[in-house]
């Protein structure tokens, strides 16, 4: 199918500005019309990774978390892993909605909203693992400071506190704000349903009638959300990174862990945020929405970030040698040289060497070769976190405790139930709410 | 749906929930407390101390046992016992293992038609016994008693047993006979025996190749000596062997010599005392003539040692005043071994250490003990079909023997055989009937280690299992073979022996005390000048081994395989390798360098015929051709027997070795042997790496207060030898499980305490050990991030563990800069009966929960209690921690260290105290003393 390539530059007449609106209307509300054999298939196989995890997860209960591959020295694998690297994922999708939207980015308005839902549904595969991690899973709610007869409270020195609340914060914020952002598009979505989809439409719409008044008061409150999710994006990955810079191991224990941490999880955001919209907009056919222009911004964002997380990289070695520590040297090396180098080769590789080739704004505006270079990301950053969980347990301060750790069988299957149980939220939310802000881009062009 | 509908549902799926979860949680059934206590002095839940003697190796360690509602739950080295002084070894503290070890044989067993056993009753037994011996009388064979060693009122009760029974007693078999060391005191002094060597009171001790604390006759014994001699500035220790022993590298220097080449040495010595020293009047010239003449330039071609090194070694020796000459082990069990300890005893006459140092009068009791030429004249009369009834007590030959002795083929051929074991092992499984022995634990006895030392043997529970006791069932069958009505049981044969040996008066003061000592007679030694003479004209000291040469050493774990059953022997690893489970060889840095060889790499060796394949574990200090294996681990086809003396030769030339290419997994716990030194693990000779009194660090928190108590620990790394005894304490003590190969192999060992061994900076001479346990940190890194405060800092200074609150995040584990906690990673099975070694004062972890150590805090906890009830403070060395209790060279003192007048204190300020990765800042309650100085080079 031929699409005519929307130049927003040039001023429109107003026959094609309804047009404009109402094919984008169209195109936005086609997407949840009755799904495809081929939805179907993939919503399958989310759900058969999800039955796999839930299985593993329930071997490990039952049996102990001995099922693991996790052991003596490395406490922390791919559970941890897969947590900061879940809730990585889940900082671009306040970075593209609050912050592009407070720098009145334009092209922000093609991703915001996929990109909040894969906030929302990331924020909610991250949680698991901090459960999934547990020794004593059933004892969970020690972790919240709620008042009891035995005058039990939490440990608030410890990070792992912090990062309960900093995460509970973030899911309910970036609910709140991926919520409040749909309100009007719920009510356009009301106007196309009957029958009791309707009744759901208009209670979750709230009634919204895009009076005057409302259209104010709900800028006001959008704002006003945007500029309080801000800090969050900065705060909930600088509050992981302390679970791992608050401690004294070396690889760790350091002070650039935070900025390192939030740029990393931006990057990786950025990344899977492409890694979403691609087949998503070549499966609803938003090619017309999502220009190749915005690909093209995402990319240099994804770039920027890279650099600075190359950046990281360096400084940590640099940090390691000049400072003189033999904890910290011996880890550095190791990193390079021990038995997980190929993982750190890895690591750089994609995280570091092939984003570079995005300074050529070809290879920026070539979706495919984006497309593939975003998976590549994924992955680089899934090893960053375990190579700095991993490789920093297994080498540190006594030689005699040094070990190696490899994950299970047990562990790839909850790390591949995670995946499914994200993607199986994101294709639900696919077919059930509007993909892309409909008011957002019709105002573009009012 | 309706609304009834919906409320059954969620009535129904409510409640279903609720009873699912008011299930009893595993280990937590109510206890029932007793309305009547069943005995006068028992109160539920306190500790009773028992004495008796630890019977796991024939040195025969007083131990107190520690018996909690009925149950013996631990054993301590009974602190006035003159042999162990309180100490145990590693063997010993898992030996109660044994005691309720499921794999015990239940009940008499007895061979059926169809070649499988079948449980039969007692009186049938002993029946069966009667009648197997008259009939082999009534056909004229003999009736034979064979059993490992035997003292004390057992061995006199075995002789009237042989009487009445018409039974002959053979020698006893032991495979650590140390036939050769006895054979030649036999030829010296005319005294077949091994000599009390008093290392505590010399001030220059030479050993050579004999591995003093890991299992030489009563290695617990010779560590405490070791450690008291320590204690005194002037003593000097110097080490030699070809392979690399625990023992040596515990020595001032250790020489590593050319394999075969002791004797030599040793001879050179003996010359050069001759020549240079005092006592030269005493060795009469024809010995003098007889003896071999090794020059400096000699011994020094044949040990590879420098000969000036040599001359000033020598020096040394006949300036010592006290000095000490043993030879042992493996230098005494190669083909001029006897040799070897012949120009030994003659050294030690020549030093006149005889007068009072090699002391005979304690002679350690080997007097019915024969060697492997007794069992070969055995083997004879098997064959020719002389023996009716064979009697194997407590011995294990079909598996320990070298398999050029044909044992189990000849045993075969005895009319009728008896076991009398514990286990079903080899030799026991050849055995038409087999009566199962009860524990020393649940047992009447005594035995007699050294000469006038008697030691109490006491049942402390009730047998667990339908056993019955050596001395029982030797009355019980000697009673129906005279036809007598059997009423005596061994506990009243007993007291009217020992009544009738030593008086009413002593049965009393002996049940309370534990041991007797009778004084000692003196021994009067000669020189045995024509048999002396006559062998050293036909000695042969150059044994030239050729080719790869294989070592087997007894290890330390398993002795020479009887304590394999233990489990917890297992568990602990090997000190000098840090392997656990299953079997390996040690190879030195040249053949790794020259075969590629890696840890783990499979390589075969073969000597004449015979074939091993096993992974390789690259041990520096070995000379360049020699490879270790730990006995019981060696097939017996590579064994020989010395047929002077029959000694089993344990040292295996003329192999080869290649690498198969294959890898094999083994558990080797350490992840490295190096870097301790820049590290800081050890502070170098200078006090580099000692920041002791560092400047104190910023803190945003309040520092913690220890208004009575701050508990601390220090450990002297000077006497530590690595004996891994504290090891298996703790295990026992605390509860703590035995995971198994499997988890090992990916790094889960549970161990709360460990030996870490490092590559010393002469890679080759040293090694280091490092006590590593939770260092009770006062700024722990631990207690900062567990997000539920299942460990925190109590006001006595311990990180303490609150069990139940655990959720098992495992951050404090990974946060812990010495990886001290252990989780748990499954729930861990105690198979009954088993889980009656449970200590009751310590919780049972299950799966999902941290733990480690907390200074035995149960110990700190009674003595708390006695104390308020006395209205005190806790004194100094009122508690003890089990790893510190059982430690054989005093190397852990615990205590107060808010006390300046505990010894904990003055340790832990002393100038060789430092605390490990101080510079993190954790401020550590565990505090090392580093070694000494070495005081001169030699």
């Amino acid at each position: 199918m031929k699409h005519k390539e929307v130049d927003t530059a040039k001023p429109m007449t107003p026959r094609e500005k309804i047009d404009y609106q109402n094919e984008i209307e169209e195109r936005v509300l086609s997407a949840m019309r009755k799904p495809t054999p081929l939805y179907w298939i993939g919503l399958g196989i989310s759900l058969l990774m999800v039955l796999i995890g839930a299985i593993s997860w329930a071997h490990q209960i039952r049996t102990g978390m001995g099922v693991a591959g996790i052991t003596n020295p490395v406490g922390w694998g791919v559970y941890i892993t897969d947590f900061v690297f879940w809730v990585g994922i889940a900082h671009s999708g306040t970075l593209i909605s609050a912050i592009l939207f407070l720098f009145r980015a334009k092209f922000r308005s093609r991703f915001n909203r996929s990109a909040e839902a894969m906030t929302v549904f990331a924020v909610l595969t991250a949680g698991l693992f901090p459960l999934i991690h547990l020794g004593r899973v059933w004892f969970a709610y020690w972790l919240f400071p709620y008042p009891n007869q035995r005058l039990l409270w939490v440990n608030f020195r410890s990070p792992l506190i912090w990062d309960v609340f900093a995460v509970s914060t973030y899911l309910t914020v970036s609910a709140i704000f991926f919520y409040v952002g749909m309100i009007p598009d719920l009510a356009i979505v009301r106007r196309f349903k009957k029958g009791f989809a309707k009744r759901i439409y208009s209670i979750l719409s709230l009634g919204w009638t895009g009076t005057f008044k409302e259209w104010q008061h709900y800028n006001q409150l959008y704002k006003y959300l945007a500029a309080l999710a801000t800090p969050l994006v900065i705060s909930v990955h600088s509050v992981v990174s302390w679970d791992f810079a608050m401690s004294v191991i070396p690889g760790w224990h350091t002070t650039i862990f935070a900025p390192y941490f939030v740029a990393g999880a931006i990057f990786s955001g950025c990344a899977m945020v492409i890694t979403l919209v691609v087949p998503m907009r070549k499966m609803f056919k938003l090619e017309k929405i999502i220009t190749i222009d915005d690909f093209d911004k995402l990319a240099q964002i994804l770039l920027f970030t890279s650099l600075i997380v190359g950046y990281a990289y360096i400084v940590e070695y640099t940090i390691a040698f000049w400072s003189g520590n033999v904890f910290e040297e011996s880890q550095f090396i190791y990193r390079v040289v021990g038995e997980y180098k190929w993982f750190y080769y890895l690591m750089f590789f994609c995280n570091v060497i092939l984003p570079l080739t995005l300074f050529s704004s070809k290879l920026r505006r070539n979706i495919k070769y984006l497309f593939v270079v975003s998976i590549f990301v994924n992955i680089g950053m899934w090893f960053e976190r375990f190579n700095i969980i991993v490789m920093s347990l297994a080498h540190d301060f006594d030689p005699y405790a040094w070990g190696f750790y490899m994950p299970s069988l047990v562990e790839f299957g909850i790390t591949l139930g995670s995946f499914g149980w994200f993607f199986t939220w994101f294709l639900i939310f696919a077919k059930t709410l509007p993909i892309v802000s409909i008011t957002e881009l019709k105002e573009e062009v009012a | 749906m309706k609304r009834r509908d919906f409320l059954k549902i969620v009535g129904i799926a409510s409640s279903a929930t609720l009873l699912s979860s008011c299930g009893v949680e595993k280990g937590t059934e109510k206890l029932i407390p007793f309305l009547v206590p069943p005995d006068e002095d028992y109160i539920p839940g306190v500790a009773q101390y028992y004495s008796s003697t630890c019977t796991e190796c024939p040195a025969n360690c007083g131990v107190s046992v520690k018996v909690v509602d009925f149950n013996p739950i631990k054993l301590e080295g009974l602190e006035a016992n003159p042999i162990n002084r309180g100490a145990l070894c590693l063997r010993g503290q898992s030996s109660i293992v044994r005691l309720y070890h499921p794999d015990r044989i239940k009940q008499p067993l007895k061979r059926g038609a169809n070649g499988q056993f079948q449980p039969i009753g007692w009186d049938e037994a002993i029946q069966q016994v009667v009648q197997a011996l008259k009939s082999a009388r009534g056909q004229g064979k003999a009736n034979v008693y064979l059993s490992g060693r035997t003292t004390g009122s057992l061995s006199r009760l075995l002789d009237n047993f042989a009487k009445d029974a018409e039974v002959e007693r053979v020698p006893e078999y032991e495979p650590f006979a140390h036939a050769n060391l006895r054979e030649a005191y036999r030829l010296v002094f005319g005294r077949k025996e091994i000599p009390f060597y008093r290392i505590e009171d010399a001030d220059f001790l030479l050993t050579v190749g004999v591995d003093l604390v890991e299992t030489f006759v009563s290695p617990v014994s010779y560590a405490k000596q070791l450690s008291r001699a320590k204690d005194r500035e002037n003593f000097r220790w110097l080490h030699f062997e070809p392979h690399a022993s625990l023992t040596g590298f515990q020595a001032d220097k250790r020489f590593i010599v050319k394999p075969g080449s002791e004797a030599y040495l040793v001879g050179f010595f003996l010359n050069y005392i001759l020549t240079n020293g005092l006592n030269k009047k005493r060795i009469p010239p024809e010995i003098t003539n007889a003896l071999p003449k090794i020059d400096a330039g000699q011994a020094a071609e044949k040990t590879g040692l420098d000969a000036d090194t040599l001359n000033k070694l020598a020096a040394q020796l006949a300036e010592a005043r006290a000095p000490m000459v043993i030879s042992g082990g493996v230098s005494t069990h190669q083909k001029n071994g006897l040799e070897t300890a012949v120009l030994t005893a003659l050294l030690q006459w020549a030093l006149g250490l005889t007068d009072r140092l090699v002391d005979f009068a304690r002679a350690e009791n080997y007097d019915h003990v024969g060697s492997v030429a007794d069992v070969q004249q055995l083997v004879k009369r098997l064959n020719a079909d002389e023996i009716g009834v064979l009697f194997l007590a407590r011995t294990n030959p079909v598996a320990t023997l070298p398999a050029a002795i044909p044992f189990a083929q000849a045993m075969a051929r005895a009319s009728f055989k008896v076991a009398l074991t514990d286990f079903l092992d080899e030799t026991a499984e050849q055995c038409d009937l087999i009566l199962p022995l009860s524990h020393s634990l649940e047992s009447w006895g005594d035995a007699e280690p050294r000469k006038g030392l008697l030691n109490l043997i006491q049942p402390t529970v009730e047998p667990i299992f339908n056993t019955l006791s050596e001395g029982d069932i030797l009355l019980a069958i000697a009673d129906g073979y005279q036809g007598r009505p059997n009423v005596f049981s061994y506990q009243q044969w007993l007291l009217r022996e020992w009544n009738r040996t030593y008086g009413e008066a002593f049965v009393d003061e002996f049940l309370k005390k534990g041991f007797y000592e009778a004084p000692a007679k003196a021994v009067r030694l000669s020189l045995n000048t024509r048999a002396l003479t006559r062998f050293l004209k036909d000695a042969k000291l150059d044994v030239r081994p050729q080719g790869h040469i294989l070592y087997a050493i007894p290890s330390l774990r398993m002795f020479d395989g009887r304590s394999k059953v233990l489990k917890l022997t297992s568990e602990i690893p090997d000190p000098l390798t840090t392997i656990s489970y299953g079997e390996w060889i040690t190879v030195s840095d040249e053949t790794a360098e020259r075969l590629k060889l890696k840890d783990k790499d499979e390589v075969a060796f073969q000597v004449n015929g015979n074939q091993l394949a096993l992974p390789v574990k690259v041990q520096p200090g070995l000379n360049g051709d020699v490879s270790t294996i730990h006995w019981d681990q060696l097939e017996r086809a590579f064994l020989d027997v010395d047929q002077r003396s029959g000694e089993i030769l344990a040292v295996v030339s003329g192999g080869q070795m290649q690498k198969t290419g294959k890898k094999i997994a083994i558990p080797i716990l350490s992840g490295s042997m190096e870097e301790a030194y820049e590290r800081g693990i050890f502070p170098d000779h200078n006090g580099h790496g000692m920041k002791h009194h560092a400047d104190v660090r910023e803190t945003l928190y309040p520092p913690h207060e220890h208004p009575e108590y701050r508990w601390a620990m220090t450990i002297d790394l000077e006497k530590c030898i690595g004996c891994s005894a504290c090891v298996a304490a703790c295990y026992v003590e605390n509860n703590v499980a035995i995971v198994g190969k499997e988890e090992h192999l990916i790094g889960r060992e549970m161990s709360w305490i460990r030996i870490e061994p490092f590559y010393g900076k002469d890679r080759d001479r040293e090694m280091n050990f490092m006590v590593m346990l939770c260092q009770q940190c006062c700024n722990a890194p631990c207690e900062t991030v567990c997000p539920v405060y299942a460990t925190m800092h109590n006001p006595e200074g311990l990180n303490a563990m609150v069990y139940n609150r655990c959720v098992g995040t495992r951050y404090c584990h990974n946060n812990c800069p010495y990886k001290v906690r252990r989780f748990n990673w499954f729930d861990h099975e105690w198979e009954t009966p088993l889980d009656r070694m449970l200590n009751p004062d310590v919780f049972v972890r299950h799966k999902g929960i941290m733990e480690k150590c907390t200074f035995c805090v149960q110990r700190i906890r009674t003595a708390r209690d006695v104390a308020k009830d006395e209205k005190r403070k806790i004194r100094d060395g009122e508690v003890i921690p089990a790893c510190s209790q059982t430690c054989p060279t005093d190397a852990i003192v615990f205590g107060n260290l808010l006390d300046e007048q505990a010894r904990v204190t003055k340790l832990a300020h002393s100038d060789r105290s430092y605390r490990v990765f101080e510079e993190i800042g954790t401020e550590p309650a565990v505090y090392y003393l580093r070694k000494k100085e070495i005081k001169d080079e030699a």
